[in-house]
Order: structure tokens, then sequence, then C-alpha cells
């Protein structure tokens, strides 16, 4: 049995040897075999018995290999499986070897995994750690094994000293000693991390360490601050930041490095590198956070000087931001790390140091706070550096209750006094800005559900008054032209808000009334923003408060006729535009304000169209579109149930209109009726239920009579309210009514035109949503090539398209036939674009159900469906017109694609773009041109390989012509200048000089805009391959 | 803001420089095909919703193209379309004419950089809209002129000659070659004013000029800012 065993573990022995540095895996797996036999049926010591030979041969390999197979066996074994007696004899075998240097690493592998053991005594331990203080020199090793060391450090570490179970205190001195005499001078990155790490434990829980405390920060501050660029294919994937974070964690440690730490990196901060002053900066706000408050106590003055002046004399890189952009939650600039910006990182650590030492101790707090205010207060008496030294006492006073309080006592008696002189008041507001910060960092943000929270007293509570009676004055006292003080103060208006449990519902309501008449009488961009921010920050938390104080006052200035101009007040007028784009940009999603703005719109409409004044139709054109962008930016967040409850409202008024049936401005109006219509859809889009459709039918088609004998324009809402209703509702006439209409439209010639795209979307929607393929097909007439026949099969062909039914294609086919009939071609060819053209009361809002069905990929598959057979068909045909009709219908559908669809297309496609752009049709060369830009951006390639053909076309299409208007010119020079920035410069050199030449005429174009553009695209044009200038 | 600027007062903010009072509604409207009142409905929505992309928006065209597409087709003979191709002339058209005047000059001019400032000549003032003249009636068959004085920011400027010379590389490339073009120094602005308008306005060494690349190179360098 026993000799069964030797063999095995003979054979296995030899397999390793084989294998070792030919096939690592293979031996690592012969190792892992070996490990399992032992203490099974087999020991260790049958492994040195068969390694014997080879152990102690002359040839250095053979006893390194062998040596190797011991110690990865070793490295196999589970902590606890080594007996005492077999660790100490291995203990003795592998102390005869350490003299062997060549054989180290194995050597030191075999210490690693005997340390780990579970019965390891102290004292094999201590020998070792004996024989690495005294003759370990790691300048002798390479980094692989130096590596060593530290992992052997690392397990005794853990074997021995963790959880406090410090077993002798000369055990734990001479694990110092090791430790400093294996990391001193070392440079390998992977190394150092486990160094760091080792050197954090040490100093974190081991008494010892208090002797040694020099030594042991010289070791980590000698790296300081560390850079490294990891080699390209670094197989330990170890990145720049892992040391930094390593490094700086260790530093940070233990309180015992803090005279150290403090003074060693006060000097580094003078460094110039910006990233060495983050890096830093970083730490030493780690150390304050870590060394506590005594350290901090003793050595805060230089820390306190050095950050001083580092504010003082950095540069803010976001200078306007702080002051002029909207307001950013506090802690969003800072979690980005990529960003170096000291400025902000050193106020953070005074606000880190002015924490700490106040939570240390009152006293000490005070004479450093003292301390600060006699350094800076001069600067308030001269004006000078205002900005750095407010942000210094606003970052003290944001590190809690106490030291806010403290700064706001004492500093904002500084500068807080009203001005009239607007470069002081300018100031003020930026200075003032700071602590408004502070208040929020700490106390927090308004939240939208507890607004009425109650806030400790605060010191700031009593400047409120002031406060508000500046920032109104700011506002309101200065003229106009002062659109930074106003902004500036909007601004602060809105951070008052945001400061949680600050203001009263009255201050609020009186900042709202103060924002509303800006925004309302303030042409000013930066102003009209900085409104709108503040009103949208504001509705966030206090949604009813806005309504009642400034939606219903805005809602309430328009007028019932478009003559005239609403007066606000002073006699300042405002136009119905103004009001109507404010509404629509603070109202996005806050549901009360949408709507109550659109039951107010709604009525409003009625008013106007009651009314019927001049230009109604203009101003419900206006009311119409606010209303449908209303409901279109906010659908999708809307609930079914405030849907709903709009519907209520809402409907009976829009009825009301349709009554008027000899009005003008909307019922009468051939663009506005449309709209009107499509509001139907949108108050049917969410929980309304299958009755519905009864209903309206009902209405409609019996009382209205839209499918009598003569057309009539409210099958529009009636078309409307189909497309929204979901697809599964059942309705029973779809193939009576569907007969009804095409026998409707084929008898009448002279349809008015909104009529008759009414009733082809209707047959669309039919088509899409109830009808089956076998009833439409009954109802169709293929061969019939009338004009109104043709546009009956588009509409029923888009309908079976967006539904990817079979007889689509059928459909299409027919049509690519019909474009080389002389008679019909032209007309089909436009009609091509009708198929992919995106009408929005079919498109899905999300959260709506499913109303319609439209494929997500019908494009794609209707693209491919017809491209092939249209180049064919173009290539096959030799009649101009026939071409033309295939480029017309090409063009007219690529226009709606995407052009990442058409991508695998290209090579077919792009000799037939360029045969557009010379079509005499100007729609169909801009929507070549489209599409050619696309694929410029793109297939650098493919269109060098065309730039010889494509450049003198375009030079074709930048002058004046019937067919190339004002679009065509433009894209065409957009065109150019994109060709000479994507193709090489040698295919673009040769044609230097005929476009500078081709695009003198351009120059004296009439359209201001083009001229421009020439004008920069020949700029591009001179400066090609001209020598660079730099 | 920044501290620079209050030391130099007469550095005038980028955004400040006089500009076109048009609102930027005819540039998002360019391109855009379609019936007048399509367009007149259009420059209604823009003033309520600047996006130009709003859904109205994109209702208004459909219904508009959806109106044009269902009229009756328009004929087109084949005679008419073979002789179109080469629509020379450029009175046909009916576009409205947007005359080139003194802004569209200063436009040109404003954003070229100083030589040795990081700012532009509008900025520093050397170019302004008021000493800015153009003489030209559209007709594209008569020359036309325009005047510009610059004013150097010292009496003894030593790169007056080099700003003139940008200014006029800028100008030549970029207006039609019916337009003469004088710069001069603004009266009293400097102390060798008759031997730089001199120089300036010397055809033969303004070509020499550029026909030197490393002088070109600084002037592509200054122009490299024009906007």
């Amino acid at each position: 049995m026993a000799d069964g065993a030797n063999g095995a573990v003979g054979s296995l022995v030899v397999a390793f040897i084989a294998n070792d540095t030919v096939n690592d895996a293979k031996a690592q797996e012969v190792a892992e075999q070996l490990a399992e036999m032992v203490g099974a049926e087999a020991k260790l010591l049958d492994i040195v018995l068969g390694l014997k030979g080879s152990i102690t041969s002359e040839d250095s390999g053979t006893r390194r290999k062998a040596l190797n197979c011991l110690s990865s066996v070793l490295a196999c074994l589970d902590s606890d499986k080594l007996p005492r007696n077999e660790i100490e004899v291995m203990c003795q075998f592998y102390n005869s070897k350490l003299d062997d240097e060549l054989l180290a690493l194995e050597t030191l592998s075999g210490f690693r995994s005997l340390c780990r053991m579970v019965c390891v005594t102290g004292q094999q331990v201590s020998a070792l750690m004996k024989w690495l203080t005294d003759e370990y020199v790691p300048s002798r090793y390479l980094a692989a094994v130096r590596f060593v060391p530290f992992q052997i450090l690392d397990g005794i570490y853990h074997n021995k000293f963790k959880d406090g179970q410090i077993v002798n205190g000369k055990l734990t001195e001479q694990f110092v000693q090791a430790y400093i005499n294996v990391a001193s001078g070392e440079k390998d990155p992977r190394n150092l991390l486990l160094s760091f790490q080792l050197n954090e434990r040490i100093s974190t829980s081991l008494p010892a360490a208090n002797s040694h405390r020099q030594e042991l920060f010289d070791i980590l501050f000698s790296y300081f601050p560390i850079t490294f660029r990891p080699p390209k294919n670094d197989p330990y994937k170890i990145a720049n930041v892992d040391l930094k974070l390593a490094l700086r964690s260790a530093l940070s440690a233990a309180p015992m490095f803090a005279q150290d730490a403090f003074g060693n990196l006060v000097d580094k901060l003078s460094a110039s590198s910006p990233t060495v002053k983050q890096d830093t900066l970083l730490t030493l706000k780690r150390c304050i956070e870590n060394f506590g408050g005594q350290a901090c106590a003793d050595d805060w003055l230089p820390i306190w000087k050095a950050l001083k002046f580092e504010v003082m004399h950095s540069v803010d890189d976001n200078d306007d931001s702080l002051a002029l952009a909207k307001v950013t939650p506090p802690n969003a600039q800072k979690e980005d790390e990529s960003t170096i910006n000291n400025y902000q990182t050193a106020l953070d650590v005074i606000r880190t140091l002015s924490r700490v030492l106040q939570q240390f101790n009152d006293k000490v707090f005070d004479t450093f706070f003292t301390h600060a205010l006699e350094d800076l207060k001069p600067n308030f008496d001269l004006g000078k550096s205002l900005k750095q030294s407010c942000a210094i006492f606003s970052a003290i006073g944001s590190s809690n209750k106490a030291t806010f309080d403290k700064t706001i006592e004492s500093v904002l008696p500084l500068f807080l006094v009203n001005t009239t002189e607007v470069p002081k008041l300018k100031l003020l507001l930026m200075n003032l800005s700071f602590f408004l910060g502070s208040y929020i960092q700490v106390f927090g943000e308004t939240q939208a559900d507890q607004h009425a929270v109650e806030v400790p007293d605060n010191k700031l509570a009593s400047y409120k008054d002031e406060i508000l009676m500046i920032l109104g004055m700011a506002l309101t006292g200065n003229s106009k032209i002062e659109v930074t003080v106003r902004t500036l103060s909007v601004i602060q208006f809105t951070k008052l808000i945001k400061m949680k449990g600050y203001l009263t519902d009255e201050e609020i309501a009186l900042i709202v009334q103060y924002l509303t008449e800006t925004i309302l009488t303030d042409n000013n961009k930066n102003i009209y923003f900085a409104c709108l921010e503040g009103l949208k920050v504001i509705s966030e938390f206090y949604e009813q408060l806005v309504y009642s104080v400034s939606l219903k006052q805005m809602l309430d200035l328009l007028p019932n006729s478009f003559n005239g101009l609403p007066e606000f007040h002073n006699g300042e007028y405002i136009t119905i535009e103004t009001i109507l784009k404010i509404i629509l940009d603070f109202t996005t999603s806050r549901h009360i304000l949408v709507k109550e703005s659109i039951v107010a719109l709604c009525s409003k409409l009625l008013d106007v169209v009651v009314r019927d004044a001049a230009r109604s139709s203009d101003y419900c054109f206006l009311l119409l579109s606010t209303l449908l962008s209303l409901y279109d930016n906010n659908i999708v967040l809307m609930t079914p149930e405030t849907l709903v409850s709009i519907k209520k409202l809402v409907e009976p008024v829009l009825f009301q209109i349709l009554e008027m049936k000899d009005d003008k401005s909307v019922i009468g109006d051939d663009y506005n009726f449309p709209l009107f219509s499509t509001l139907f859809y949108f108050i049917n889009l969410k929980g309304v239920d299958d009755t519905q459709l009864q209903r309206y039918t009902d209405v409609l088609i019996k009382e209205y009579k839209i499918l009598e004998k003569y057309p009539c324009r409210y099958i529009m809402p009636y078309v409307k309210i189909l497309s929204a209703l979901d697809k599964t509702c059942v309705f029973e006439q779809s193939g009576e009514v569907f007969h009804r209409t095409v026998e409707l439209l084929r008898a009448d010639g002279n349809i008015p035109q909104v009529e008759k795209v009414g009733y082809l979307e209707f047959l669309m929607v039919l088509t899409n949503k109830w009808l089956s393929d076998d009833e439409i097909e009954r109802e169709m007439d293929l061969e019939l090539h009338s004009d109104i026949n043709l546009k009956i099969l588009t509409w029923v062909g888009k309908g079976l398209v967006m539904r990817s039914s079979k007889l689509g294609p059928k459909i299409l086919k027919q049509f690519i036939e019909l474009l080389s009939d002389k008679q019909s071609g032209a007309l089909v060819s436009k009609l091509f674009e009708v198929f992919v053209i995106d009408i929005n009361t079919m498109k899905r809002y999300k959260g709506c159900g499913t109303a319609n069905n439209v494929k997500a990929l019908y494009k794609q598959k209707f693209f491919s469906d017809i491209f092939k057979t249209l180049v064919a068909l173009y290539r096959s045909n030799a009649d101009m017109d026939i071409k033309c009709n295939c480029l017309t219908a090409l063009s007219m559908v690529l226009k709606h694609t995407p052009s990442q669809l058409i991508e695998p297309f290209m090579n077919d496609l792009l000799p037939m773009l360029l045969q557009a752009l010379e079509m005499p049709n100007s729609e169909v060369r801009v929507s070549s041109l489209e599409t050619l830009s696309d694929v410029t951006e793109k297939f650098h390639q493919l269109i060098t390989e065309h730039t010889s053909t494509l450049i003198p076309l375009l030079l074709k299409l930048v002058v004046p012509g019937t067919h190339n208007n004002a679009a065509v010119r433009l894209m065409s020079l957009k065109l150019l200048e994109v060709i000479a920035a994507v193709v090489p410069l040698n295919y673009c050199l040769e044609f230097k000089e005929q476009v500078i030449v081709g695009l003198l005429k351009p120059l004296s174009d009439k359209k201001r805009i083009i001229r421009k553009q020439s004008i920069d695209t020949r700029q591009v044009y001179f400066e090609l391959g001209q020598v660079p200038f730099e | 803001m920044s501290d620079y600027l209050n030391d130099n007062p007469n550095v005038v903010e980028e955004n400040d420089l006089p500009s076109r009072k048009v609102s930027e509604d005819d540039q998002l409207l360019m391109g855009s095909v379609g019936s007048q009142t399509c367009l007149k409905k259009k420059r209604l929505l823009l003033k309520i919703d600047n996006s130009g992309q709003s859904s109205v928006q994109q209702a208004v065209e459909l219904l508009d193209k959806m109106l044009l597409l269902n009229s009756a087709p328009e004929l087109t003979s084949d005679e008419e379309s073979v002789e179109e191709t080469d629509g020379e002339s450029l009175e046909q058209t009916n576009e409205e004419w947007e005359p080139v005047d003194a802004q569209e000059i200063y436009d040109l001019t404003a954003h070229i950089s100083d030589p040795e400032h990081p700012l532009s000549l509008g900025q520093l003032s050397i170019v302004n809209l008021e000493d800015i003249e153009v003489h030209d009636d559209g007709d594209y068959n008569k020359m036309a002129e325009v005047i510009i004085r610059i004013t150097p920011t010292i009496t003894h400027c030593s790169l007056a000659t080099l700003i003139g010379l940008g200014i006029r590389v800028r100008l030549e490339r970029a207006l039609p070659p019916r337009y003469r073009f004088t710069i001069l120094l603004k009266k009293g602005s400097h102390t060798s004013e008759n031997q730089v308008n001199k120089q300036l306005n010397d055809k033969e060494r303004v070509a020499a000029a550029c026909e030197n690349e490393q002088l070109l190179g600084v002037v592509s360098k200054m122009l490299s800012t024009c906007k």
C-alpha cells in the first residue's frame, strides 16, 4: 500500500519536474494532485524523498525545479493540514536552503506557505523574522522574488497578530523590524501596494510601531507624491490611482504620524504641479479627518497658512459658473475626480479642518476662527480678494451648525450693507451666495414633500429680512440694462428657496411674484432663463403656490382678441407669444400646472372663437400649438386619472367649438382645424374605456353625418379619436364604414384638400387597426389608375406597411411598376413619401398602451423591400422620365428613413444620389444632399472615391437657379466644407483652385446666410495645404 | 468678470460686440420648404417655442405636405426641364435681397485676433462699427466700395500694418471682386499715419506680402478665430 502510494507520488513528482517552466498549468495541476495525497495516503516526507536526488543536484536548474515542486505542493495545502512536527522539519529544511541564492524564490515561497499554517510556532516565525531583518538584502533580488517576503509578512500578520491576539511583544518588535528591512528601497508597484497595506496595519494595530514611528513614516513619505504609469500589458492591472489611494490611506492611518505628516505635507503644498497639489490636499484632508482633534489642535496654524495661501493665489477654474451659472447642488462638482480643481479642494480641506477643530474643543475652534478673521478682515475693508475670503469663510461655516452660526455672526456684518452702487452690489450678491451655499450644506436642501420642516435656530435667520430687501431692490430697483446684478439677484432668490426651512410661505409667494413680474417684462435671455429656472425649482416644492401666484396671473393676462397687447402693470405691455412661451417652458412635468394651463387655454380658445375678431385665426393657432405642446411634452408622465379628469373639463368645450360650424378661425381654417382635431387624440390617449368608441361613432357619424353624401371636415376629429383608442376595441361597423368612405372619395372628384386628407387618413387608420387583409383586398381595385384611386391605395398601403401585412408588398410592387407609366408615374413617385412619413398621432407614447399596429422596424423592411427593385428599374430603363421618377421616389423615401437603415445599401445608393443632384426638383436635391451629408460624415473612404464627381456637381448647385433654392445652395456649401475636412488632402488639393473660383459667385448671393457660408467654405479651401502656423 | 478684464477697462466683452439684431428664426427656417402660409405659421410658432423641432412644428409641416401632395401634380414639360439646368442669371430668382452693410463687414473683421493679444479686433475696439462705410447699390455690374478706419491701441503700434493686412486678406477672400476696399488708420490715431496708409493700400506691396509664406502663416492664425 505504502509502496503504491510512493510509486504514485514518485511518478507525479517526475511529471511536475517535467512540466515545470514548460507547461505551468499542467504543473500546477500535478501539484494539486500531490497536495491531495498528502495527509491521506502519502506524507510530505514522501515527496521530499521522491525529490531527494534532484534537490541536491549539482545542476541549479534541476535543484530549482525540485524545490519548486515542494513549495508548490505546500502552497496547495490547507492551512490546518500540516502537523506541528512536519512544520518543524520543513522549516529546518528550508532554513538550510536560505543560503542558496539561486533558489531564493522557491525557498521563500516555501516559507510563505509555512507561515500561514495554523500550527507554526512563534519560535519558527521569529527565526525567519531574524533572517529577514539581518541577512536579507532586498536589492539583491528581482521584484518577483522581493514580493514574497511581503507576502510572508502579510501571512504572519493574518496568522498571528490579527484581531488583537498579540502573542508577545518581542515577536511584534521583530516583525516591525523585519518589515522595515523588507520595505526599504522598494520600487515595484505591486510590492509597494502590499507594503503600504502592511505599513497601515502595523501603524494602526501593533504597539511596537510607536518606537519605529519615524522609520515607518519615512518609508511611506519617501514615495509621496507617487506617480506611476502602468506599462502597456501590465499583468497586475495596477493603476496609478490604486497606489495613490493606498499610500494616502497608509499615511493618514495613525495619529502618531501627525507631526511628521502635517509638516511634510504643508511643505509639499508649495509644489507647482497641480496634480501633486491635488494629491497633497486630498491627503491632508484625510489626515485631518483621521488624526483627530488633538493632532489638529497642535498643528492647525501652519496648515491654515498654507491653505489660505493656496486659496488666495490659485485661480478658480469655474470663475463665472459660481456666480452666474445655474445653481447646482453643492456636491455635484466634487464627485468628478477627473477634473482637478485645487481651489475647491483647498476649501474643502478648510471645511474639514474647522469641523474637526470645532468637534474637538470649542475653545480651540474659537482661537482658530479668531485668527482667520484677523487674517482676512483687512480684505473686506480694502475690497481685495473678497471672493476668496468669502469662499474661505463659507467653507468654515459649512462644517456644522456651530461653525455656521459663528461665521455668519462675525462675517456677514462685514459686507452685508445695502448699496446703490452697481459694482458693489454685484460683489455683495456674489459674496452672499457663498453663505447661502453654506446654509444648504449644513441644514440641507428643501425636499418636495417636507417643506414645512423646522430648522434649528440659526444666525442667518435674523438677516432674512435684510437679505430679502437687498435682493428685491437689486431686482426691481435697477434699470433693465443691469443684467448681471438682476440675474444674480434671481439666482440668489432661487438659492433661498432651496434652503431648507428658511423661508415662510408668504416670503416664497413674494419671491414667486418677483420672478413672475421679471420673466414677463424682461427680454434678456440670461434673466429669462434664470427666472425660468427659479420658477421651476419653486414649482418642484410649492406647485400649488406657484399656480395661484404665478400661472393664474399669466393665464388671466391673455386677452380675448389678438388686437392690442395685454397690459401688465405700470404701462408695461407683454405680447401674447411671450406669455404662452413662458407657460410652455415652466409648466413642464408639473401636474397641477399642466392641467390648469390646458383647461384655462381651452376655455380661452372658446372665448376667442366666440368673439371672432380680426386675426383670431393666428391667435387660435398659437393657443392650439401651446395646448398640443403641453400635451406632447407631458403625456408620458401624466397618469390616466389626470388625463381623464382633464378630458371631463375639456371635451365639452371642444364640442362647443365644433358646434360653431360657420367659424372661420378654427373650424374653417385649414391649418388650425387639424391641430384642433389632434386635441381629441390627446384627451383620449389614456384611461378611456371601450364604450367611448361607440359614443363617438354615434355622435360623429349619426349626428354630424360625416359619411353622408357630402364630404365633411369633421372626419378629422373622428380619425384622431380612432388613432388614440386601443386597437383591441371592437369596432363592428369598420367594414361598412370603410366601404362608405371609399365610395365617397371615388364619387366626388372635387373634395377640398383638408377633407380629402382626413378621409384618406381615416382609411389608413381603419386598415391598420381593424380590417383584415381579405376585407381590404375585396375593397381595393389595383388596376384602376385614377388619381383618387392611387391615393386611396397609397394610404391603405401605408396602413398595411406599418403593420407589416403580407398584402403590403403586393401594393408596393404595383406602385413600382407604375413608376414607368407615362401618365401616373410622376404622381406615384411623389406618393412614395406617404408610406414612410411619420404621422404624430400614429406614434407610440411611452406608457400609453398599444394604440396602433406600428411595427418597430417597418421602415427597414419597407426600404429593403423596395430598394433592389427600384435600382433594377432605374438601371434597365433609358428613359429620362422614368429614371427621374425612380430617383424622386427614392429620395422621398430617404427623407424619412434614418440613415443607419440605409448604410447596408450604400454602395448601390451613392451613384444614384449623385445623379439625383441633377434632377430638376429642389426637394429631390435637398433630400439627396441630406443623405450625402450623412454619408460624408460617416464613410470617408467611400466619399473619397467619388470626390472628383461630387465637387463639380456641388459647384453647380451653389449658384441660384430655379431648382437651386436657398436650402440647396446652403447645404451644398456646407457639404463642400465637410468634404475638405474628411477627404484626404491629396484628393482635395487638386480641387482647391476650382472651388475657390467656383465660390466667387455665391459671395454675392442675395441671402446673407449663404454669403456667410460661402466665406467660411472658401476660407477652408484657402487654407488647404498651407503650412500650419505653429 | 475676470480680473484681467478689469485691468483693461477698454476691452469689450465678446457678447457685447455690436451684432445684427435679428432673431435666429430665419436661420431655423432655412432649408424648410413649403407654402407661404406654412412659413408664416412656423414663424409664429417659433415665438413660443424656439427649438424649431417641436411636435406641433412637425405637425404643421406634415399637414402642409399633405395638402400640397394631394393637390393636382404640377405639370412640367420636357423642354422646360432640359432648358432649366443651367439657371445662371442671378436676377431670375425672386428672393429678397439682403444688402451688404456695415454690420456685415464688421462681422467679417471684428473676430480677427490681434497678433499680440488673445483678444479680437472688435474687443480691443480696433475695428468699430461706426468707422465702416459701405457704398453699394446692389447692381452686379457696378463697382462697390468699402472703407474701414481702424484705431490702433497705441499711437506707435508697430503692428498696425499687420492688422491692416489681416483685414485686407479677410475681405479679399470674403467679398466678390467688384468690391474695392480702402483700409485707413483713423485720423490722429497713429504717429506715422500716412506711411501706414500708403503701405496698406498699395496693391503691389500687399501682393508681395501675401507671397511671404511666414507672413501668410501669421495672417492665417489671426483669421482662425473668425466666425
